[in-house]
């Protein structure tokens, strides 16, 4: 049996962990929601926010959140643009598969060009806080891993006030829900939709800078993200933004705590068998989404 | 003979197409046994793909012996030539380009490529052709269970013996100093897994407790669950099995958690030139097996460092020094015995080096009958911001502190 003091600590960092998952997995699940795409590049896209941080820290000496004033409305833009000029391109019929494709080829792509740039080196932002550290009822919480959760958490905050409070975000969730419909009340959807892209990847951009305060990146890092993610979305029912991160909350802590008896290999499966158990007995996901139902 | 010759029949009926490529490209001449001819060195090596990084390395260390002997008037009178093929890091093409360079080329000696994935496979060839087989790469202790008696690897030690001169430390303390628990984290890696476990056999034989044994696989970069464990043990001394990354990102989480042991021994990343900018400059009293350091002070180290920082522009990494290691040990040989073509003589070598000991770039070395090494590592520890020989006694540079300050 675990002392106290390792179920507190594992707690905490199962909580951290689960709100850089929510993030995360928050731009993965608009995608879907919005066009029926399946982002493979996103995790891509995150390791390309991380490599900006370091690049800003390392090389210009800023502090890395300072490199999400040019990384967030540059991922946004490169968002529209993608959904603009490629996906909407696809045919309907086969959208979901081929968007697979598309966004795979981006993915080895982006790995590419991050891997002739940076090389295949393993890089760490280099803090000066880094290591630091506060008690809290004898356990620890690292100030890097408290900023990243605060950054996913002011980013979802955001997320939500927007799809929830103003016009955009209206006109976002009625394409969302019913394409034809949104377009009959005069809704450009075409254009929601781009932008709604533009906000997935921004989410992007944000979580990558999270994940670059306190993991080490390399290029093909995003391969061993994707997949997690993928899970989370379709546990937390694909296209559903609250209901993704409810999810990440619950499988990240579900993870943290099972690393404590199973070790971290085993640990990792949670998420496949999470989204085994989720496609055999309750497809459209456990925390809402009506989409999947629709397959 | 007609062995042989079968050989080359069911390779080329085998792989017809890919042998023909490759003969294609290898038409020159294949005799070498006059005087004035090079000596010509074969091997293959992952110029391309997964391992091109430390296979560019093993390449800068070959070019770097092969130069410094022929500067010198190379060996027995003769210059020495390199044939490098690239097998693009994939094992079925290593095995290839052996067939090729001994049976095709008929270079007059070989030495081993790199990664134990590989020196495997191609050891399995030269031992068919009778070929003496040194190598700069393959730690792990499966290339050692292969049967292989041409096979020697050139380097101090293989990975669970990286650590026998710190236990022996550890093991010789008082009892009222000496750690009582130790904790492991290892990455799921055969050669990082054998450090940590090489030292776990041996302290745990010597009584001290092991109270977390964690293994991770080898793309995890959040460490803060293990470091939770290794923290709320308390343990006394902490070892990672790691590389580089890991090594980092554990020790950072552990800081994290304001854990203090008294001892700390990570392997491979403390001796990394990036290591200290990577955790903060928090350093101190931070233990490492390392196999090679340009400063040891090994009289053809201080050459080799020298000639080589001349023709790279940069001091050589350790991938570079094994290379030149195995060129050393090959060379001792051909100089001691006399000769160096394919047949008899290779049996010869092969003898000599058995029952030899050969003065390196790492220190002197000798092989047992599996063609394990007999040494163990030198072990380095961060004193005063930089990275110090402490152990063996004999080499080190200033004595080890023993408890590690607080990080």
């Amino acid at each position: 049996m675990p002392s106290g003091a390792l179920l507190l600590q594992s707690i905490i960092l199962g909580l951290l962990l689960g709100g850089l998952y929510a993030l995360l997995a928050a731009g993965l699940t608009l995608y879907f929601g919005i066009m029926r795409v399946v982002m493979i590049a996103h995790s891509a896209f995150l390791i390309l926010a991380a490599y900006l941080a370091w690049w800003s820290h390392s090389r210009l000496g800023v502090d890395p959140l300072l490199s999400m004033i040019v990384t967030v409305p540059l991922f946004f833009a490169c968002g529209v643009l993608l959904q603009r000029v490629l996906l909407a391109r696809l045919r309907a019929v086969t959208l979901t598969m081929m968007s697979v494709l598309l966004t795979f080829a981006i993915a080895v792509l982006i790995e590419g060009l991050l891997g002739y740039v940076f090389t295949g080196t393993q890089r760490r932002i280099q803090l000066g806080y880094g290591s630091a550290s506060f008690g809290i009822f004898g356990a620890r919480v690292a100030v890097v891993k408290l900023i990243a959760f605060g950054l996913a958490a002011v980013a979802l905050l955001t997320l939500y006030l927007l799809m929830k409070k103003t016009t955009f975000g209206w006109a976002l969730r009625a394409t969302i829900q019913h394409r034809d419909a949104a377009r009959l009340v005069g809704i450009e959807t075409e254009r929601v939709a781009g932008y709604g892209f533009g906000l997935g990847l921004a989410t992007a951009a944000v979580g990558g800078t999270a994940l670059a305060l306190d993991t080490t990146i390399y290029p093909s890092l995003h391969w061993h993200w994707i997949g997690p993610l993928m899970a989370i979305i379709v546990v937390g029912g694909l296209g559903s933004v609250p209901g993704s991160a409810m999810a990440a909350m619950v499988l990240g802590m579900l993870q943290s705590l099972l690393q404590i008896p199973l070790g971290t290999t085993w640990a990792q499966t949670i998420f496949y068998l999470a989204l085994f158990a989720t496609l055999a007995f309750r497809p459209q996901g456990f925390f809402g989404g009506r989409l999947a139902q629709r397959f | 003979m007609t062995t042989r010759m079968k050989r080359i029949q069911w390779m080329t009926a085998l792989g017809a197409s890919l042998t023909l490529a490759l003969t294609a490209c290898g038409g020159d001449d294949g005799g070498s046994a006059g005087a004035d001819d090079p000596i010509v060195v074969g091997v293959s090596l992952p110029l391309t793909g997964d391992f091109s990084e430390p296979g560019k390395g093993v390449q800068r260390g070959y070019e770097a012996w092969a130069k410094i002997t022929n500067d010198k008037g190379g060996l027995l009178g003769r210059k020495v030539e390199l044939k490098i093929l690239d097998d693009q890091s994939n094992a079925d093409r290593v095995v290839a380009d052996y067939e090729q360079l001994i049976g095709k080329d008929n270079v007059d000696l070989v030495v081993g490529p790199f990664s134990t994935r590989l020196v495997v496979p191609a050891a399995r060839v030269a031992e068919e052709y009778g070929m003496l087989f040194v190598e700069p790469a393959g730690a792990a202790k499966e290339v050692f269970e292969q049967g292989f008696k041409n096979l020697f690897y050139a380097a101090p030690a293989v990975a669970n013996d990286h650590y026998n001169h710190l236990a022996e430390y550890v093991l010789a303390l008082p009892s009222d100093q000496r750690p009582k628990t130790a904790a492991y984290a290892a990455m799921d890696d055969p050669f990082a897994q054998g450090t940590a476990y090489g030292l776990k056999e041996k302290l745990e034989a010597g009584g001290v407790r092991t109270v977390v044994d964690e293994v991770y696989p080898p793309n995890t970069t959040d460490f803060g669950s293990i470091a939770a464990k290794i923290a709320a043990s308390k343990a006394d001394m902490v070892v990672g099995g790691s590389q580089y990354q890991d090594g980092v990102n554990l020790i950072v989480a552990l800081q994290q958690l304001k854990y203090q042991p008294k001892l700390a021994a990570f392997s491979t990343a403390p001796t990394n030139p990036e290591f200290a900018a990577a955790i903060g400059n928090k350093t101190e009293g931070i233990l490492s097996p390392t196999g090679y350091t340009q400063d040891a002070k090994y009289p053809s180290n201080t050459e080799f460092v020298e000639k080589y920082a001349a023709q790279f522009g940069s001091p050589p990494e350790e991938d570079e020094a094994n290379a030149y290691t195995t060129g050393q040990v090959v060379a001792a040989a051909v100089t001691a015995v006399g000769c160096a073509e394919q047949g008899e003589c290779q049996k010869k070598l092969v003898e000599w080096v058995r029952t030899n000991t050969v003065e390196t770039v790492v220190g002197p070395l000798s092989w047992d009958e599996t063609g394990k090494p007999k040494g163990a590592h030198m072990i380095q520890q961060w004193v005063g911001g930089k990275i110090q020989i402490v152990l063996p006694a004999a080499a080190k540079e200033t004595d080890l502190v023993y408890p590690k300050p607080a990080w």
